[in-house]
């Protein structure tokens, strides 16, 4: 059982106008400090490698995506965000979404899409920036969620020294 | 100039007076609801509205052009007329009473003009008759609405607008007994020409400590916002209002505290007059009403954003308690010694 | 029955069948790649292994369990350590030049090389030595691809050949690492069986055309249901891709009609599973969307209920109406068609086909009819196409339903009827018939439940796969709808 012992109030605290006064002071004294808020449009959050921002397709060097659209992310995503459906190409990966989508309004940034991809074609950017006017919008097809390698190399080197650590311990 | 103001016809006067004073109350209470957060902002270390015009001074505009666009919604089972009439007899009681405070008098020349819309003899009791209807816009808003919520908070405000309008009114009379007069200007006046205003008299004092307690009390303003009291109550009696009835009540709640303020600094501190200044210039003192008053309002967001609310058994405690028989036996006081300082003289 | 004992149980095993048989009905898992019920056992993969002993106390040694014959009182292993090893050896070998392809081969996700590895083997591979390069898209035939890499010379596919279809077509080329699964002469593939090519190979190194990439396999919804294509009735599972749209349609084992086989002209019959709705709005140009009734303007999109009012005012006015069912109606549309049919005092008949010469010694018999025997057991007459257009134009009225009925008339044919006629009909879909009054949307079937009987009287069931479109009812359902409105109308002459 919890017995809360309650503090034996004095007779200035009784009173509580000393009490009142005390209270505005601080108030007072708060009043000309310096605020802490950040002004976010104009001072965006910092981000960097550790952020997990939504999840971008990476776009390799030849300008196409890395995306063989085996489905690991799809069946990996916890939100039910990632809908891909596949097809064949002329490229030697043979395999290519014809449709990859993510429904950013699912979307929960947890990264199992990244974690789960064999062809490390998809990471977490450090975009966290979502709005639209309609649903349909917020729907990210290919184009949408393209960036070029260059824009997430600190991610992918990241995430690459993370397995790293994990795999020398095996 | 004075010659011209002395051929204007009286009621183009009136007329004016009516538009400044009015006007300056609405856009007081407009103001208010921008320092308020403005306030309360910089007491937690943040900014407030900074983005509408600059220093976000034209948020009260952007709030009024967003209630004048919302809809209205009436909730199904509700007293459609008292709920539409209920915001304006909370705001409009709360704005007539100004009428009758004296912030200065405007000197053209020899012509000396009392700023103030009205001067009566009985302005006290005018304030006093006015002031207890605002009740009646809280009780029926809360009780039309057909809402428990609503319900719970108009009765709580009543009651607590009652049990305190009584030690208000105690603590006037003393105001009252030592100026002898139940006319503000008279009031003011008699504190200018003692050199002494009435917060700096023994009883005056205590009077001053009760009035100031008993109008958050009335004005339902933090810490005894127990008509509003959203963790209880949602909004209490305003919980079903929306759009410009909603802000109607907002309007009333702050005119109530600009016309306590001005009350306070009328009765308390010699409304415009200027301490070791006696014939200081007719414009030096509506500026120092208007400091005074600022000052007090300046209290009611000060207070509002420092101390939590109490639970409403210990308002009504307060109030029946400690409060009213302070305010009676100094009333009782002042009174004796008024009768028998006079007396003795 | 012979007694032997796997893991430490006594259970009776067939003598007929090779020890990996006895282990798989006992439950016990036994992985297998080379070996196949439906196929001869050759032993080459050797993943089979389990640790075996002629008696209890015996000494043991690991033997492939799809190779060894059962015999009294052996005692078999699976969970031995030695047996895990040999078994893990085995596989690393196979993975030797096995490409790290799951992300985009077809297999994953029902591979079984996939899943031993997943179960058996190591996560690292140790060979220094590069891996086979070899031809990655190589065709064999319309129906299926080969992807050399992926391989794991099972030979399930060259037995698939000798063993099943009795004509060899495929073989393994070329000796030692250089093995290969060519076709004789490089000529493609050719018959009616060979999409079970891409079932029966444990690996992705055989997948079929159609399918390729449309799907990962874990996405599709599996339900059990029967072909459609002739009166063999395979039994086969429907597989839709997120329970929409349906991708792959596969065999599954019953011992009764098909075995483990299908062909592929049921294989590939996605087409009439997946027609597309007609545009909002309009009667023709894909599937019916609802009910539709002959207005000035030709058929027109109209109200369920006030459609059946016209339909059944129409059969009421014009007593004489024929009952022509499809050869794809259900044993339960067949049983509401009757009761129609003997409210409209008429004889009930379905439009028969004629034989598709596809007929096979295999499966196929050639008969476009698969519930040609339950309908001939509730008493419908079977009609040539021909016959069913001559019956109809002397008839007064008539009433066509059932999936496809129109199309098995022939819709030149119907194009051509008198358009005194007063026409009712059930269909998917209908072209622009100068005599169709009144027609109603029924679902395939793959999106309803119910049964037919194939041509051995084995009942195959149907099932559930996508939902029909919106709006869609039972046809029995409707047919009961229209007697019972039918019932309720006064009869006119
Ligand atoms: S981050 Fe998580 S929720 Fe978002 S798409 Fe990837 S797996 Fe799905
Ligand atoms: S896991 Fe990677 S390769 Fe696979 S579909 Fe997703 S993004 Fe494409
Ligand atoms: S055959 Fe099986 S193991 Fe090989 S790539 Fe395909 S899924 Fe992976
Ligand atoms: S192609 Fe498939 S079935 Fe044929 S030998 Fe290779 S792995 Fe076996
Ligand atoms: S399954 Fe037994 S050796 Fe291949």
């Amino acid at each position: 059982m919890v017995v809360v012992q309650r503090k034996e109030l004095t007779l200035a605290e009784r009173l509580y106008l000393p009490e009142v006064l005390r209270g505005l002071s601080l108030t007072f004294r708060k009043f000309f400090e310096k605020p802490i808020t950040r002004q976010y449009p104009e001072q965006p959050l910092p981000t960097d490698e550790v952020t997990r921002g939504q999840p971008r397709l990476v776009v390799k060097d030849d300008g196409n995506i890395a995306c063989v659209s085996c489905g690991m992310c799809e069946i990996a995503c916890p939100a039910y965000a990632i809908t891909i459906d596949g097809g064949e190409t002329d490229r030697m990966i043979e395999r290519e979404p014809k449709k990859f989508e993510i429904d950013m309004l699912r979307c929960i940034l947890c990264g199992f899409c990244e974690e789960a991809c064999p062809k490390d074609a998809i990471f977490m950017s450090n975009e966290l920036e979502l709005a639209d006017y309609t649903r349909a919008g917020l729907v990210y097809d290919i184009e949408k969620l393209k960036r070029p390698k260059s824009a997430l190399q600190k991610r992918i080197d990241y995430v690459y020294r993370l397995n790293n650590r994990w795999r020398s311990k095996q | 100039m004075e010659d011209f103001v002395k051929e204007l016809p009286v009621w183009v006067l009136w007329v004016a007076k009516v538009a400044i004073i009015f006007g300056g109350l609405v856009a007081t209470a407009a103001l208010m609801s921008l320092a308020e957060r403005k306030v309360s902002a910089w007491m937690q270390y943040r900014h407030g509205p900074n983005r509408v015009g600059p220093f976000g001074l034209l948020q009260p505009l952007a709030d009024g052009i967003k209630f004048i666009f919302k809809e209205e919604l009436i909730p199904a089972g509700a007293n459609k007329f008292l709920f539409r009439l209920a915001p304006a007899l909370a705001a409009i009681p709360a704005m007539m009473t100004i009428a009758v405070i004296p912030i200065g008098t405007i000197q053209i020349g020899e012509t000396k003009i009392p700023f103030s819309i009205a001067q009566v003899d009985l302005g006290i009791m005018y304030m006093l008759a006015l002031g207890g209807l605002s009740v009646y816009g809280a009780i029926l808003g809360g009780w039309a609405s057909n809402s428990k919520y609503s319900l719970l908070g108009g009765l709580r405000a009543s009651a607590q607008m009652i049990s305190y309008e009584l030690t208000l009114i105690l603590s006037i009379l003393v105001v009252v007994a030592l100026s002898g007069s139940l006319d503000l200007g008279a009031i003011v006046e008699a504190q200018r020409v003692n050199g002494l205003w009435n917060v700096f008299t023994p009883f005056g004092a205590l009077a001053f400590v009760l009035f100031t307690i008993a109008s958050f009390a009335e004005t339902n303003r933090h810490p005894f916002d127990f008509a509003e009291c959203e963790p209880e109550l949602v909004g209490g009696f305003h919980t079903e209002y929306s759009a410009m009835r909603f802000a109607l009540f907002f309007l009333g709640e702050y005119c109530a505290m600009t016309v306590m303020a001005c009350l306070n600094t009328t009765l308390f501190f010699g409304g415009p007059s200027v301490p070791f200044w006696a014939n200081a210039p007719w414009y030096v003192g509506i500026l120092a009403f208007l400091i005074k008053a600022g000052f007090f309002l300046f209290l009611f967001i000060w207070v509002r954003w420092t101390l939590p609310r109490f639970r409403f058994d210990q308002l009504m405690r307060l109030g029946w308690k400690v409060a009213l028989p302070i305010a009676l036996a100094n009333l009782l006081v002042v009174g004796a010694w008024v009768a028998f300082s006079t007396k003795g003289s | 029955m012979t007694k032997i004992q796997i893991n430490g149980r006594e259970v009776e095993a067939d003598p007929k069948q090779p020890l990996i048989r006895a282990c798989h009905d006992q439950g016990v898992d036994v992985p297998m790649y080379c070996y196949h019920p439906g196929l001869a056992p050759v032993g080459s993969c050797r993943i089979c292994q389990v640790e075996v002993a002629a008696a209890p106390g015996q000494p043991s040694r690991v033997v492939a369990a799809c190779r060894t014959p059962v015999s009294e009182g052996m005692v078999v292993s699976t969970d031995t350590p030695k047996a895990h090893d040999t078994r893990r050896e085995c596989l690393e070998f196979l993975l030797k030049n096995h490409p790290l392809d799951c992300p985009i081969c077809d297999k994953a996700g029902e591979c079984d090389l996939q899943d031993y590895s997943f179960n058996e083997g190591q996560g690292k591979g140790r060979s220094s030595e590069p891996r086979r390069k070899l031809e990655k898209r190589k065709s064999l035939g319309d129906v299926i691809v080969l992807d050399e890499e992926r391989c794991i010379l099972c030979s399930r596919c060259v037995r698939f050949f000798t063993d099943v279809t009795k004509k060899a077509q495929l073989t393994v080329e070329g000796l030692g690492s250089r093995s290969v699964i060519n076709t004789y002469m490089d000529k493609p593939l050719e018959g009616n069986y060979q999409g079970n090519l891409a079932d029966i190979c444990p690996v992705g190194a055989l997948t079929s055309k159609k399918f390729r990439f449309q799907a990962r396999v874990w996405n599709l919804s599996k339900t059990l249901s029967t072909c459609g294509e002739c009166s063999r009735g395979c039994s086969i599972s429907v597989e839709a891709l997120r329970a929409k749209e349906v991708k792959r349609l596969r065999p599954r084992y019953n011992a009764a009609v098909n075995q483990w086989w299908m062909c592929d002209t049921g294989r590939h019959a996605l087409a009439p599973l997946t027609r597309p709705l007609a545009p909002e709005g309009a009667v023709l140009g894909g599937r019916l969307r609802g009910a539709a009734v002959r207005g000035y303007n030709g058929l027109e999109l109209a109200d369920d209920v006030a459609a059946l009012d016209l339909a059944a005012d129409m059969l009421a006015a014009h007593p004489g109406a024929a009952v022509i069912v499809s050869p794809f109606a259900t044993q339960e549309e067949a049983k509401a068609a009757l009761a129609l049919a003997q409210a409209l005092k008429a004889t009930p008949q379905f439009v028969s086909p004629a034989p598709n010469g596809l007929k096979d010694d295999l499966l196929h018999t050639g008969d476009p009819c698969p519930n040609r025997r339950g309908l001939v057991e509730q008493g419908f007459t079977a009609l040539e196409p021909a016959a069913a257009l001559a019956a109809l134009a002397a008839a007064p009225a008539a009433v066509l339903a059932g999936e496809r009925v129109l199309e098995f008339l022939g819709h030149e044919g119907l194009a051509k009827l008198p358009t005194k006629l007063r026409l009712v009909a059930f269909d998917v879909e209908t072209s622009d018939i100068p005599a169709l009054d009144v027609v109603f949307p029924v679902p395939t079937h793959v999106e309803k439940s119910g049964h037919w009987v194939n041509v051995d009287g084995h009942v195959g069931v149907l099932n559930v796969a996508v939902p029909p479109p919106s709006g869609v009812r039972r046809l029995d359902a409707q047919l009961a709808a229209l007697a019972a409105k039918l019932a309720a109308t006064p009869a006119r002459s």
